[in-house]
């Protein structure tokens, strides 16, 4: 399931992405791998501690929002689990001193560094970028933050429902508390757009990344969805594969970093 | 209640024109005019309808009014019908509607669209405009990727290949390469099709149409007025129009598209025919699965057969059971988005009255089927023509 390295060390719990403390992989960043760590370990209440300040871009959906959405993590400014990183190193650290521990040697698998090195300047193009088709506003990445991160479906009678509506067919307003989705799915269908049928979103990364894929999948509740997939590099999607869903970014735009879940194949 | 005739019909061609938005839009209108047999004023329209998206961004609003103004119909009642790829072929139901209602007795339809003044970080504009931008462009689709799904979805669920959309491209290709408006006029070998560059696996490029520029227009008149115009006018006997939703992942099935099957029922039901009278039909092919879908959901193929009717040529001109996309369809006359739906039209106009290029004329044309789609089957509007009443 992990796509992290964790060193836990009693109530310090420290983690790095599989390429190490120098890179959080092609859609990766320190906030990625906090999230993926939260989601490993016992829940409780979490002190930003100015986290903020070392993300390289702002977020469309704020930190205290996209933690909450995606993990059973509350934030709490008095919580006594602090939260480290530095502008050094891709790695992430919760523990209960309020010092920046010694982030130790991660493991490093392999990577391409020209492949590292453009990406990094083609978010940053991306950031800085306008839209050059569709859009989607910051504000309505906020009100759709529980669906896109947290999976919440809405319940309409018998029906499970996500992403969400907002009538049905009596002209009822369909609740937006429902269940959560499990985080696992099964692939219908799947593509791998290249550069040339990729929206702008993602096209000056689709050729360093040799395409986009994505994946119409089936939650094991019944709604559907697509994803782009994630840390597929070296494995190819197949109908009826199991997946489940990971924190990454999904684009950048207008200043600001969105970010979304995308599915990653699960080892059967 | 009243019946409706197409009595004169034009276009563009279709590709990379040289011509910007009023020009294209008057030569289509021009060329419609003169179409007419007995003589035709414009000062006579009393309603307007133009398809089209968004001109990439450069007049967004008010567009129908800024067309007719060059078009000599000022003063016309004229409205903008968007409803993506299908927005001439709903603005052609809509003329329909209001010579039916009795509301106007002389009508003109028609769609335009110009894709290819963009710069080149611009013509990224097209991407995906029309899908589901929150839950489908921003995982990364465009309508080359949703297409992709239902294609590889569909190989999953019935005994079809790429191979069978080869065939589709192949065939539309070589319809289209007697069609002097079309935008691709060359034939296109089964390997070479076979071998395409990938766009969106399995999608390749001979699986998608181009994005082309163009423009298209109808007049349609109400029976009393038909034979003042012309002694052959072509009836339009049905018109039927249906929606899904806007995202894949919403539907219960991704290999149909419900909202052709719901367009098409309508329009044989108003037409008062079958699927199986139909000799031709203009279907939309955006992408070559697409064709295969519309073969089956509007009744020439049964569920999960499509891609044996292409196989095994049914929809060549004048040898399969029905001639599909005699034009070349979007996939070699092109897809100017909006003027597509009334293209299709002009085409009919042209079949039915036994006026195209005697290489494309199909045999005996009696009856024929238009077949619109907005996006990835959001939307659809189906129309029946015929040479009786």
């Amino acid at each position: 399931m992990m796509s992290i390295q964790i060193i836990s060390n009693g109530s310090q719990h420290m983690a790095c992405s599989q390429y190490g403390s120098n890179w959080a992989g092609p859609d990766g960043d320190r906030l990625t791998v906090l999230i993926a760590l939260l989601k490993e370990i016992p829940a409780a209440s979490i002190n930003l501690n100015g986290f903020e300040e070392h993300l390289e871009f702002s977020p469309s959906v704020n930190v205290q929002a996209i933690i909450e959405e995606s993990t059973s993590w509350m934030v709490d400014e008095g919580a006594n689990n602090y939260l480290h990183t530095d502008k050094e190193a891709y790695c992430v650290a919760i523990s209960q001193s309020t010092d920046v521990p010694n982030w130790p040697d991660f493991a490093t698998k392999e990577y391409d560094k020209t492949m590292q090195d453009d990406l990094k300047v083609q978010w940053k193009i991306e950031v800085e970028g306008v839209s050059q088709g569709a859009y989607v506003s910051q504000a309505q990445h906020t009100i759709s933050a529980p669906s896109r991160l947290g999976l919440r479906a809405q319940i309409d009678g018998e029906r499970l429902i996500w992403p969400p509506r907002q009538l049905n067919a009596m002209g009822q307003r369909i609740d937006s508390e429902g269940k959560q989705l499990s985080e696992t799915a099964t692939i219908l269908t799947w593509t791998r757009l290249s550069a040339a049928g990729a929206p702008s979103e993602f096209s000056n990364r689709a050729p360093i990344l040799d395409g986009v894929a994505t994946v119409l999948v089936e939650f094991d509740e019944g709604p559907k969805g697509v994803f782009m997939l994630a840390d597929d590099e070296s494995v190819k999607p197949e109908i009826d594969a199991r997946v489940h869903f990971v924190l990454r970014r999904l684009y950048g735009q207008d200043g600001m970093m969105h970010y979304g879940l995308k599915a990653m194949l699960s080892k059967s | 209640m009243v019946d409706v005739a197409m009595v004169g019909a034009g276009q563009t061609k279709f590709g990379n024109h040289p011509l910007g938005l009023k020009g294209m839009w008057a030569e289509a209108i021009q060329k419609a005019i003169h179409s007419v047999d007995n003589g035709f004023d414009s000062t006579d329209v009393e309603e307007a309808f133009i398809g089209s998206i968004a001109f990439g961004g450069s007049q967004l609003g008010n567009t129908a009014a800024l067309l007719t103004e060059h078009s000599g119909m000022e003063g016309v009642s004229v409205r903008r019908v968007e409803n993506a790829c299908a927005s001439s072929g709903f603005a052609l139901r809509d003329a329909w509607m209001a010579i039916k209602s009795g509301q106007a007795d002389v009508v003109v339809a028609g769609g335009i669209e110009k894709m290819n003044d963009l710069s080149a970080s611009r013509k990224r504009y097209w991407l995906g405009v029309s899908g589901d931008t929150e839950w489908e462009r921003l995982a990364g689709l465009t309508f080359p990727g949703t297409y992709a799904l239902t294609a590889r979805r569909y190989f999953h669920e019935f005994d079809s290949t790429h191979d069978d959309l080869v065939h589709v491209s192949v065939k539309n290709h070589m319809h289209g390469f007697e069609n002097e408006v079309a935008h691709l006029r060359k034939q296109v070998s089964f390997e070479k099709a076979q071998s395409g560059f990938m766009v969106a696996d399995p999608l390749t490029l001979y699986d998608c149409c181009p994005t082309s520029d163009g423009a298209s227009a109808v007049i349609l008149v109400a029976d009393h007025l038909a034979h003042k115009f012309t002694d052959t006018p072509v009836w339009v006997k049905g018109s039927g129009a249906g929606s899904d939703h806007l995202a894949l992942h919403d539907r219960p099935s991704i290999t149909q598209l419900r909202a052709t099957q719901s367009a098409a029922a309508k329009a044989y039901k108003t037409a008062g025919i079958s699927a199986s009278d139909v000799d031709l039909a203009e279907v939309h092919d955006c992408f070559t699965i697409a064709e295969v879908l519309a073969t089956e959901d509007l009744g020439f193929a049964g569920r999960g057969l499509g891609g044996t009717f292409a196989r095994e040529g049914e929809g060549r001109r004048n040898e399969g059971s029905v001639t599909i996309n005699a034009s070349g369809g979007l996939k070699s006359k092109g897809h100017p988005l909006g003027a597509t739906g009334t293209g299709q039209a002009v085409e009919m106009f042209k079949q039915l009255r036994h006026q195209v290029e005697p290489e494309r004329q199909v045999r005996d044309a009696e009856i024929g089927l238009t077949h619109n789609v907005g996006g990835s089957g959001a939307t659809c509007a189906v129309h029946i023509f015929g040479r009786e009443r």
